[in-house]
């Protein structure tokens, strides 16, 4: 190989690139918030025994998994518009078809963690006199969030890096930002390696962030 | 329906009227002037399948007074977690009804084929299960505060005096802050008792409280349920435990096969069991323990 690494070409960039992983975090943070809050509501809808709630929720489950998640971002971007009539900006329409795919992802997490509360403490919620609303928000979702966390950790890293899809649809992230970089510098290597380490540092960072948050909060709940 | 309305109404006047409860050692008789007249709990006729084929509890009839000790043995399957699951209002039922302190409670309406219950008077009746059932996620104080705080609304200020002084005469002071799989299973049962009683029940179920416990830890339980039935705290227990029986017991009650085989007090049932189905399952059991 004649090709000799110099990573000073990135330091023209850097602005560019720094501006794209703000973008990344940004769609990142708002797409987990919805995910994780959409995510318990449509889980929570799996376990009804309405078969009519049932239905689309599991429809809108299996699109969404069984679908590539760049399909769903090109499909959001130029079909919704004329399907739905609905024109949103770039960036909340990036945002929205991140979390609706997260969302899909986290429902099946809860509907594991959900089916994990044991079925007494669901009796003991009868019998201490609590109505259903209170037997799920105080029983059911803290035992639930808490099984489900370190799948949902794992689905919100995955979503943050899913959010170069969105470097197809020119928003301007992370993924995006590098390929103009790399169109200016002539330099792909460099700057798809830095773009590489800088989606490695957060995922790390926030991996091990919630470890420690969930190693401090987890509880022996065979034993409770 | 409005019939039940009427019913929940009324019962929850009495239970306004009742003075604080257990934790001053009175019992229904006391407080109520017409204890001694009716039962406290009258089931006719109660019916429960599960799916089509299987029958567990078959026109069951039963009276508990509100000064009695009920303990009901029985082989496995015979119905007897059914019957205190049915009473907690946990299962719905196929027939028959449940009238508590004279209130219709449970019944099985034939023309909708459902389950009607008055859900006041669940709310009067207290259930500890054999897997302890604490939250895992709360600390041993807000297991015991979270219902009177949430159901009841009291303040959690007082609810914390209470469930201290509670936890304090259960022996459990120390363990206030602790989570339940930091307690041991003599621990968790007595916790799962104490948060049972910050309710003010007028009944408490037992189901078979004792058979997850390693022995030595068992009679730490018994403890605190026979200080319960000396304050004539009215119950209805499920167990194996046939020593515990004839000490906690005023009367015991055989099920067998989801109907009550005979019924009497611990002395008759032990000494001279009528029936036969009664003396071999006595005499299997006693032979084992």
């Amino acid at each position: 190989m004649n090709y000799s690494l110099d990573f000073s070409w990135i330091s023209s960039g850097l602005g560019l690139l720094w501006h794209g992983l703000a973008v990344t975090l940004v769609i990142a943070l708002c797409a987990n918030a919805i995910g994780v809050v959409a995510g318990f509501v449509i889980g929570m809808l799996t376990q009804s025994k309405s078969r009519l709630a049932r239905l689309p929720v599991s429809a809108f489950i299996e699109f969404f998994r069984c679908t590539p998640a760049l399909v769903q971002v090109v499909w959001f971007f130029y079909c919704v518009p004329i399907i739905f009539n609905v024109f949103l900006s770039p960036f909340a329409m990036g945002i929205l078809a991140i979390s609706l795919n997260l969302t899909a992802f986290n429902a099946e997490a809860y509907r594991a963690g959900i089916q994990s509360v044991p079925r007494d403490q669901h009796d003991a919620g009868v019998a201490l006199g609590f109505s259903p609303f209170q037997r799920t928000t105080l029983i059911v979702l803290p035992h639930a969030f808490r099984m489900a966390l370190p799948v949902l950790v794992t689905n919100g890293i995955s979503a943050m890096q899913q959010t170069s899809l969105l470097s197809v649809v020119a928003i301007q992230e992370l993924m995006y930002r590098g390929k103009e970089v790399a169109s200016d510098t002539y330099r792909p290597l460099e700057v798809f390696t830095t773009v590489g380490v800088l989606y490695l540092v957060v995922s790390v960072v926030v991996a091990h962030a919630l470890r420690v948050i969930e190693r401090k909060r987890s509880f022996n709940y065979s034993a409770a | 329906m409005e019939q039940v309305m009427k019913v929940s109404r009324l019962v929850r006047h009495d239970a306004g009227a009742r003075p604080a409860g257990w934790q001053e050692g009175r019992s229904p008789a006391q407080l109520n002037p017409q204890a001694g007249t009716q039962p406290l709990i009258s089931i006719k006729g109660l019916s429960k399948q599960y799916g089509p084929k299987v029958q567990v509890l078959k026109a069951l009839d039963l009276d508990m007074r509100c000064d009695d000790r009920l303990v009901v043995i029985g082989p496995s399957g015979g119905g007897k977690s059914t019957l205190l699951r049915v009473l907690m209002g946990l299962e719905t039922i196929d027939g028959g009804t449940v009238q508590f302190n004279g209130n219709p409670y449970l019944s099985f309406d034939e023309k909708t084929q459902r389950t009607r219950m008055d859900l006041t008077i669940r709310k009067q009746i207290g259930m500890v299960f054999q897997n302890y059932t604490l939250f895992a996620h709360l600390d041993v104080l807000r297991n015991l505060t979270l219902a009177p705080c949430k159901v009841k609304g009291e303040p959690r200020a007082a609810a914390e005096r209470r469930a201290t002084s509670l936890l304090d005469r259960f022996g459990l002071s120390s363990k206030a802050r602790a989570y339940p799989a930091q307690l041991s299973g003599g621990q968790k049962q007595r916790v799962a008792i104490a948060r049972a009683l910050m309710l003010d029940p007028q009944l408490m179920l037992f189901d078979e409280v004792t058979s997850a416990l390693d022995p030595e830890l068992v009679a730490e339980v018994e403890t605190v349920i026979l200080e319960l039935a000396s304050q004539g705290m009215p119950m209805v227990m499920v167990t194996h435990d046939m020593w515990f029986a004839r000490k906690v017991a005023s009367r015991m009650v055989f099920c067998a096969d989801g109907v009550v085989i005979e019924s009497g007090t611990p002395d008759e049932m032990f000494k001279n069991p009528k029936h036969t189905r009664t003396r071999e399952f006595l005499n299997n059991v006693l032979h084992v323990s």
